[in-house]
């Protein structure tokens, strides 16, 4: 007679009960064991998910939870779409997006370019370049502040130095004009470094027999540029693009340390301005509108670069 | 067309040498096969006469001028990678094109489109020349990355194993192509292959590697029946040279260790004898596996012989091989 713990509990374990337990299928048995994670995703994904949907044509709020609640059906989204407010956060989230993007991949790139050349002591040129990207985004919002102030900021110290102008003449968070490219700047800096590990580990992947068959077969270095090195980092690149675009639809914590979302609302990506809806004002049944669309807006745009992605690396 | 030439080609990788030494005259329009096992040098040999990798000490000559700092772009090389270093974005045609559209070159796109089509049948591959690079079997990339050389008339061809991985027809056909492309053009072509079989049909000479050093060159005849020493006789000859100790026989010479033997220097029906442990029926001959005092040998006899296992058979060297201690040749 074996003495094993399982052989104990299976003396121990009622004749009708042990029955029961043997005659589980394998399909019910796989059913048992996913069931605590489609439970944890209905209640904290899918559920408020539904709930915001349904909010969203009503006039609730949450901190009038005793008030009743009507159904308003499309006001709340009329409402937001014809609110110039909300699009004027939205032109400056495109601002941000775009120029956010456009500089990281660009400046990200060439980097990465110059990283994957052997030289010495690459590796610790790597580590400090990573640096910023490992700060938490309140942190470097705040920093940034103090480099961006008129009197005694890095920033502007140095800018002056490069065209004369009077350092304490200007200010990158309180000018209406150079608020949205002082949040630009200091995303650049803090994530910049991302899009270049990500073009770095593209660039490693090219085989060096590829370049040496195109020294081989005469091609100029713009050559091998053009037809090697772009179209093979290409998915890479729009991998990374896709990564900061999702993070910055939804940026938040920098730019509230940086500038609040002001002057005026000059820097109040729609991001900031749900939160103050949602949370400030407590207009629930309207914030949960604006939610539901800025939802359809990401998933919509992130599924047709998805499938462009997928285009792209199928070639 | 260009003659090759190589003085005193050293590299070293860390403390082992790749090529140790390399002194060798590739003659202008000939067909040179280097031999020899992995790690031998045979790809780094190609590599220095291409320019991807620079001799540490020694100088290479392509048709009588230095190489020395010119890019493989300016030697005029065209080479044949073995692990295909194809381009994975483009299609087959654009592979076979890319050399051609070589500012260099500045080929009429007529013209290009013409010669893609003539090497694509060459190497039958015309009907994948739309498909990318990517969605081809092994051995059609290597077709591919073949054609891609051949487009071209450069100085001089290199080519790293290029029929390894191909079945053996496709394998026999592009032999007799190769071959026929070299001798009709006169080009010259610098081969790497660790099959004695391509190095026997198609070099007019063959170069013997052995841990970075160049132990035999010559052609295959001569490498076939004078060889300097116990490796270089390894390399070629289907069976194998059997490598015996000298005094297994009488009438070793003085100082020898070894005696080689190849299947036509063992006389049968006469001399010591030996038995018949397995015979091998190959169709068109058939091998004697014999055991003789201790010893295996392995030659080749009749293709309708009568002998069977365990049979008696009478052996006799002829004109056989001697080999010092350190597996020099001596006699």
């Amino acid at each position: 007679m074996t003495t094993s713990p399982i052989d104990r509990v299976a003396r121990a374990t009622p004749a009708a009960a042990a029955r029961r337990i043997r005659g589980l299928s394998d399909r019910t048995i796989a059913w048992i064991f996913v069931a605590p994670s489609i439970f944890l995703l209905l209640a904290v994904n899918i559920f408020p998910l539904i709930w915001t949907i349904r909010l969203s044509f009503t006039d609730f709020r949450v901190n009038r939870p005793n008030n009743d609640m009507e159904w308003v059906g499309l006001r709340n989204y009329q409402r937001i779409l014809t609110d110039d407010d909300v699009w004027q956060t939205m032109q400056a989230t495109a601002h941000f997006l775009i120029w956010t993007i456009l500089l990281q991949v660009l400046i990200g790139f060439f980097l990465a370019f110059l990283i994957n050349k052997k030289f010495r002591g690459n590796d610790l040129w790597t580590t400090i370049i990573v640096f910023p990207m490992m700060l938490s985004p309140a942190v470097v919002g705040n920093f940034w502040t103090f480099l961006y102030q008129p009197q005694i900021g890095l920033f502007n110290y140095v800018v002056a130095f490069f065209t004369g102008a009077d350092p304490a003449g200007f200010s990158m968070i309180g000018d209406v004009h150079l608020a949205p490219w002082a949040i630009v700047i200091a995303d650049t800096w803090m994530w910049t470094p991302f899009v270049m590990l990500i073009c770095l580990a593209g660039l490693r992947s090219i085989p060096d027999s590829i370049y040496e068959a195109a020294e081989c077969d005469r091609a100029s270095k713009l050559r091998q540029f053009f037809t090697i090195t772009m179209p093979m980092v290409l998915p890479f690149l729009m991998l990374a693009v896709l990564f900061r675009g999702i993070e910055n639809f939804k940026m938040f914590d920098l730019v509230v340390q940086l500038t609040g979302g002001g002057p005026g609302n000059t820097t109040t990506l729609t991001s900031i301005d749900l939160k103050r809806e949602a949370f400030e004002k407590w207009r629930t049944g309207y914030s949960s509108a604006y939610a539901v669309i800025l939802f359809v807006t990401v998933f919509g745009l992130a599924s047709i670069y998805v499938k462009a992605l997928n285009k792209v690396k199928d070639r | 067309m260009a003659e090759v030439r190589l003085t005193g080609v050293t590299r070293k990788f860390g403390d082992d040498y790749g090529l140790n030494d390399v002194t060798m005259t590739v003659p202008d329009g000939s067909f040179v096969v280097l031999l020899g096992p992995t790690g031998a040098g045979k790809t780094t040999t190609l590599r220095m006469v291409s320019g991807l990798d620079l001799p540490d000490t020694g100088s290479v000559f392509i048709g009588g001028r230095d190489m020395a700092g010119l890019t493989p772009a300016q030697r005029d090389v065209a080479m044949v990678f073995q692990q295909y270093s194809l381009y994975p974005h483009l299609t087959v045609r654009e592979n076979l094109a890319f050399p051609l559209r070589s500012p260099i070159l500045r080929t009429p796109a007529a013209e290009i489109a013409r010669k893609v089509a003539e090497v694509a049948e060459t190497l039958q591959i015309s009907h994948k020349l739309d498909n990318k690079a990517t969605a081809l079997s092994g051995g059609e990339m290597q077709r591919v990355s073949i054609g891609r050389a051949l487009v071209r008339r450069p100085a001089v061809y290199l080519m790293d194993e290029p029929l390894s991985s191909l079945d053996a027809k496709l394998r026999s056909d592009l032999r007799v192509e190769l071959k026929g492309i070299q001798a009709n053009s006169g080009a010259t072509l610098l081969y790497v292959t660790h099959d004695q079989i391509e190095a026997m049909t198609m070099a007019t000479h063959v170069g013997v590697l052995d841990k970075g050093r160049l132990v035999q060159f010559g052609t295959p005849r001569d490498l076939y029946e004078n060889p300097v020493s116990v490796y270089a006789a390894s390399r070629l000859g289907q069976p194998r040279i059997n490598v015996l100790p000298a005094d297994v026989f009488a009438g070793a010479p003085q100082g020898a260790s070894t005696i080689g033997l190849r299947p036509e220097q063992i006389h049968q029906g006469e001399g010591e004898d030996a038995t018949v442990r397995r015979v091998e029926r190959l169709g068109d001959q058939t091998r004697l596996h014999l055991a003789f005092r201790n010893h295996e040998i392995i030659t080749v006899t009749d293709a309708h012989t009568a002998l069977r296992d365990g049979d008696t058979v009478k052996i006799r060297p002829t004109a056989a091989f001697y080999f010092d201690a350190a597996g020099q040749r001596i006699a």
